[in-house]
């Protein structure tokens, strides 16, 4: 304490600019991403970041991380690419500032996930992106199996036409990727008694397995590696998948070939094919939320040349025989297909009628009892 | 079982694989030490490297990191006094306390060995436990999962014993805070006033530095002296090695509750560590005189052995049921996938070799770290006798870098500096700061498996699980046993307590606080009122906002806010009767007036370095604020000034260019200097 100069004006006037200046700073937000903007050249750059909206280390993180050496050594002028996590905000935050700088010469892509689309085909005010009109370069899908506790007295899918038990499922989040499981019950017209609040698939396996809960849905590669040695023990019992899309068509998914898919299961219980309202609000989330859950995309107004590249690569990258050996297990045995195979599908999909988003929130409100900030 | 825990040790011993192990160590251990770059840091470090080599050795580096990260973050936390991670924020109590007595070496001592056991403890019980953990896992449902958090949160009560009031209003505030974002059981996001960044929540890291490190550094900048007060380094590996020793027991509690904090997913290693150190603390007490808070080395013991078992347990639902605890177990996940293997129930009978390699990885990399860190601490406890104005010019940068890591939002920086700034004044004006954390840190555990158990099961059915019922005996007996100690020695203390009781506003006992003030002015009485009425003023804003939610959204912030106005009203009401005749104390008035004008000087640094974080982005902000800050506050010579700023900002660039550290970017960056 060699200094003992008292609190006087000097002091009050740096408080007072300290306030005045943490205002102002809290206006604005410097950060955006690399360059953006420019005269978009038609070459493909040396360089290209792979903007990720979702945190190092995680499902999404891996799967664009395992990809990147591939990209590098298949796409056209081979550029090296660097992954950049941008995360927070359930991946709206760096999915906006990856539309908002506006980048069109290639040097950043965007990696997705279904969490990142059922943001924007719920209707959330903060979303700025647009996939109707941004471009699909490569995507990759996934799978999902429902299947139930023995306890629940159902031998197969069939019996879901009148459980004889109230069939109770642990869930994340309403708005997240069980919104397709609580539709695929609203297309069969099955309640589903489902809570809310648990961290993640696995902690709601675990639900499953203590007999907290009798129904859930597992995407197929933990089903494969979690759940099938549960039914091999006779403690859970598969219903169905939500299948794999072929030429437009939903098909069985090939990882559970045996499983028929939900809407197989219609057919069962109602003897016609799924349609209405509910069956599209399923479709329109099932197609972006799985069968396309994962991707690479590009600003609208990113030159045809580019664009072909990604699409041109993906048939060499499926053939690289070290691609073939180590991707079942992360790819979850799921092709690669070209945004060229994908873009029509993936536009009808975001081009969700608002009729079809009214019917969604209605059901998560009325059966669910989930409402949705500024809805 | 024996086989294969064999083989594994023999594959381990493979040059190669030892070599990555001995890398992911160094490279853990240099991630620990800065401070606020834990398990996070970690992953950014490794991650340009796991998806390029190969898969086994990947696993031996990413094990070797995981496993000695929270080894080396004890240094900065015992010696300086910053958190060195979130979870090692508990080492502020009795390691620091040691440190600044002169005995750095022996606190470093102390809990490096403590860790090595914990380590090995962990190990071993790893391997016991294998077979046993899946049912027992199984076992521990949502009620129980509820009623450890219970549990952990009445440690608010115990941290904040002798000034009991404070405490629980700061538990109440840490529990509010920890709410904002998306609520567990509702769509609704809460008290984020639209920002987006607001959404995920405030980020653990970010507040553990700002409540503590930045607090910290604000008190002590303009004191120009050191941390220790001691005449000379003290007693060092000796001492520590027989006072882990004399209290070997605690090094096997600890490392149990680490062990089961790990096991659990959902409870997390920071509320772990705390619950470890609360343990030792509340049992400790019977046994003579408590030294808890003041440098006894009990408290180091425990947490310590425990925050590396805690990373051994945390390997069990990673493997056995593919569920990550944490980041680096998710990049575990992540290379085991890329290897072909699917952590899962069939890992035990198809790849129990691949869980024995790990576990004995884990084994000898946390003996190499803590032996390598043991033969450091004499050396690396002189830094507690550098004077502090030096040392800050560089951990302000570090701080703010750490802070950003997660959420990767520049927004952060201005949200640690209100938190330094609330944290100050909560130590300036006695409100103990670990109930806080303790409440920040199980705020959304406890609303998630309350709303879980409450919908899974009727109340007559959890309330007797016979889980419930022994979590609630070890809640209620201290109660009732304390109730009847308290009646007993109620008339004795009555006739012999001399009257010299209103020596700290709501008549706390100095001697049981844990954020001893003994290094900063108390603030006066009129300050202490104040900002519990600011406390009164925010519990009431957050109720009104709260009752804008949807039901499920609604209910826990509400009774938090009730119950924390509630406290806040009766502290309040406590301080004003206690103040009533009390005469201004001159001395001390001006003792505090100065303190203010150092504090606000101090601050001002901090909030102009911000300001050029935003201008010019973080590289060159602290190009600009180190030198000028090492030279107007720190006074040092030009050239030590020129060494320094060079050294820092090489290894600024180093973490940028080659592990994947964020640094934020300013309006006027330029394009060279965005990775």
């Amino acid at each position: 304490m060699k200094r003992t100069t008292t609190f006087g004006s000097r002091a009050r006037v740096v408080v007072a600019t300290m306030a005045a200046v943490g205002l102002a700073a809290g206006c604005a937000n410097p950060q955006g991403l690399g360059s953006g903007g420019g005269e978009a050249s038609s070459e493909m750059p040396t360089r290209t970041e792979l903007v990720i909206p979702y945190s190092e280390g995680g499902g999404t993180d891996t799967w664009a991380r395992f990809l990147a050496p591939y990209l590098e050594k298949h796409i056209e002028g081979n550029p090296a690419f660097t992954p950049k996590n941008v995360p927070g905000g359930e991946s709206i935050t760096g999915s906006n500032q990856f539309v908002q700088s506006g980048g069109t010469d290639g040097s950043q892509v965007l990696v997705t996930s279904g969490t990142t689309y059922f943001q924007a085909l719920l209707g959330r005010s903060e979303v700025q992106f647009d996939f109707t009109t941004m471009r699909p370069l490569m995507l990759n899908g996934t799978g999902g199996v429902i299947y139930a506790s023995p306890s629940t007295g159902l031998r197969s899918a069939k019996d879901l036409a009148n459980p004889e038990k109230p069939l109770t499922y642990g869930g994340i989040s309403a708005t997240g990727l069980d919104l397709t499981m609580l539709q695929a019950f609203d297309v069969l017209g099955t309640k589903l008694d489902a809570t809310f609040g648990f961290e993640g698939r696995g902690p709601a396996r675990l639900a499953f397995e203590r007999g907290e809960v009798n129904v859930d849905y597992q995407t197929t590669s933990a089903y494969l590696t979690q759940v099938k040695p549960l039914v091999d023990a006779g403690k859970a019992v598969p219903l169905m998948s939500f299948g794999m899309s072929k030429d437009g068509k939903i098909v069985r998914d090939p990882n559970v070939p045996d499983l028929p898919t939900v809407e197989e299961v219609y057919r069962q219980l109602h003897g016609k094919a799924p349609s209405g309202e509910a069956y599209e609000a399923y479709r329109a989330f099932l197609i972006p939320g799985y069968v396309y859950q994962k991707g690479l995309w590009a600003n609208e107004g990113t030159p045809e040349k580019i664009v072909q590249s990604y699409w041109d690569a993906v048939d060499k990258i499926s053939k690289d025989p070290k691609f073939a050996s180590s991707s079942e297990d992360v790819l979850g045995g799921y092709p690669l297909y070209s945004g060229k195979e994908a873009e029509q599908e993936l536009q009808e999909a975001f081009r969700i009628k608002p009729e079809v988003r009214e019917y969604t929130l209605d059901m998560l409100k009325k059966s669910y009892d989930v409402t949705l900030d500024g809805n | 079982m024996l086989d294969a825990a064999l083989s594994a040790l023999g594959a381990l011993l493979d040059p190669t694989t030892l070599a990555f192990l001995v890398a992911g160590v160094l490279a853990g251990l240099v991630i620990g030490i800065i401070p606020g770059l834990g398990g996070t840091g970690a992953v950014a470090i490794l991650l340009p490297f796991v998806f390029i080599i190969e898969p086994h050795q990947a696993l031996a580096l990413i094990i070797g990191a995981v496993a000695v990260v929270h080894t080396s973050d004890t240094i900065s936390s015992v010696l300086i006094g910053i958190p060195g991670s979130a979870s090692a924020t508990v080492l502020m109590l009795d390691g620091h306390e040691m440190a600044k007595r002169g005995q750095g070496a022996r606190a470093l001592a102390i809990a490096f060995l403590a860790s090595m056991a914990g380590g090995l403890l962990g190990a071993v019980g790893l391997t016991l436990s294998i077979p046993l953990a899946r049912p027992l896992v199984l076992n521990f449902g949502s009620p129980e999962l509820f009623m450890l958090t219970v549990l952990g949160i009445s440690l608010a009560a115990l941290l904040s014993r002798g000034n009991m009031l404070k405490g629980l209003v700061a538990g109440a505030f840490g529990l509010l805070l920890g709410e904002i974002g998306a609520a567990p059981a509702a769509a609704d996001y809460r008290f984020t006033f639209g920002t987006l960044f607001l959404n995920e929540g405030l980020d653990l890291v970010a507040v553990a530095l700002g409540i503590f490190g930045i607090a910290e550094v604000v008190s002590l900048v303009a004191r120009k002296t050191s941390i220790a007060s001691g005449s000379g380094i003290g007693s060092g590996w000796g001492t520590g090695l027989r006072d882990v020793l004399r209290h070997w027991t605690h090094v096997l509690r600890g490392a149990f509750v680490g062990i089961w904090a790990g096991v659990l997913p959902g409870v997390g290693a920071t509320a772990g560590t705390w619950m470890a150190y609360g343990q030792a603390r509340a049992t400790a007490r019977r046994k003579g005189k408590n030294k808890f808070g003041k440098g006894d080395p009990r408290g180091i013991i425990a947490p310590e052995s425990a925050n590396n078992s805690v990373e051994a347990g945390d390997l069990i639902p990673t493997l056995l049921f593919g569920i990550p605890g944490g980041a680096p177990a998710a990049l575990l996940l992540g290379a085991l996938l890329v290897f072909g293997i699917e952590p899962g129930p069939r890992m035990i009978t198809d790849h129990l070799d691949i869980i024995y390699t790990i576990v004995w990885s884990f084994a000898l990399a946390s003996v190499i770290g803590a032996a390598l860190c043991f033969l450091c601490s004499f050396p690396l406890a002189k830094l507690s006798f550098v004077r502090f104005p030096v040392l800050a010019g560089g951990l302000v940068v570090i701080l703010f870098t750490s802070g950003f890591q997660e959420s990767q939002q520049i927004a952060v920086l201005q949200i640690m500096l209100v938190l330094g700034a609330i944290g100050w004044l909560m130590k300036s004006t006695g409100f103990p700061r670990a109930p806080f954390l303790i409440g920040f840190v199980l705020s959304v555990p406890l609303e998630r498996y309350y709303y879980l158990t409450a919908n899974l099961y009727s109340f007559s059915d959890w309330a007797l699980r016979p889980g419930v019922l022994v979590m609630a005996a070890v809640l209620v007996i201290p109660l009732v046993l304390a109730a009847v100690r308290w009646a007993k020695a109620r008339t004795a203390r009555t006739a012999a307590r001399p009257s010299a009781g209103a020596q700290s506003p709501a008549g706390d006992t100095p001697a049981d606080e844990d954020d001893s003030d003994a290094d900063g002015t108390a603030a006066p009485p009129g300050w202490t009122v104040a900002v519990t009425g600011g406390f009164l003023v925010v519990f009431v804003g957050g109720f009104l906002l709260a009752q804008g939610y949807s039901e499920k959204a609604r209910l826990v912030p509400t009774l938090v806010c009730l119950l924390g106005a509630a406290l806040a009203a009766l502290a309040l009401a406590v301080q004003v009767y206690r103040r009533r005749g009390t005469p201004p104390d001159e001395t001390q008035a001006k003792a505090w007036r100065a303190e203010l004008g150092w504090v606000a000087r101090a601050f001002a640094w901090l909030v102009g370095f911000v300001v050029l974080v935003y201008v010019l982005g973080l590289l060159l902000a602290a190009l600009v604020f180190v030198p000028v800050f090492l030279w107007r506050v720190a006074q040092l010579r030009p050239h030590v000034i020129a060494t320094y700023t060079a050294v820092l900002l090489g290894v600024l660039l180093l973490l940028q260019g080659f592990a994947d550290i964020a640094l934020p970017v300013g309006y006027l960056t330029p394009a060279i200097l965005v990775a």
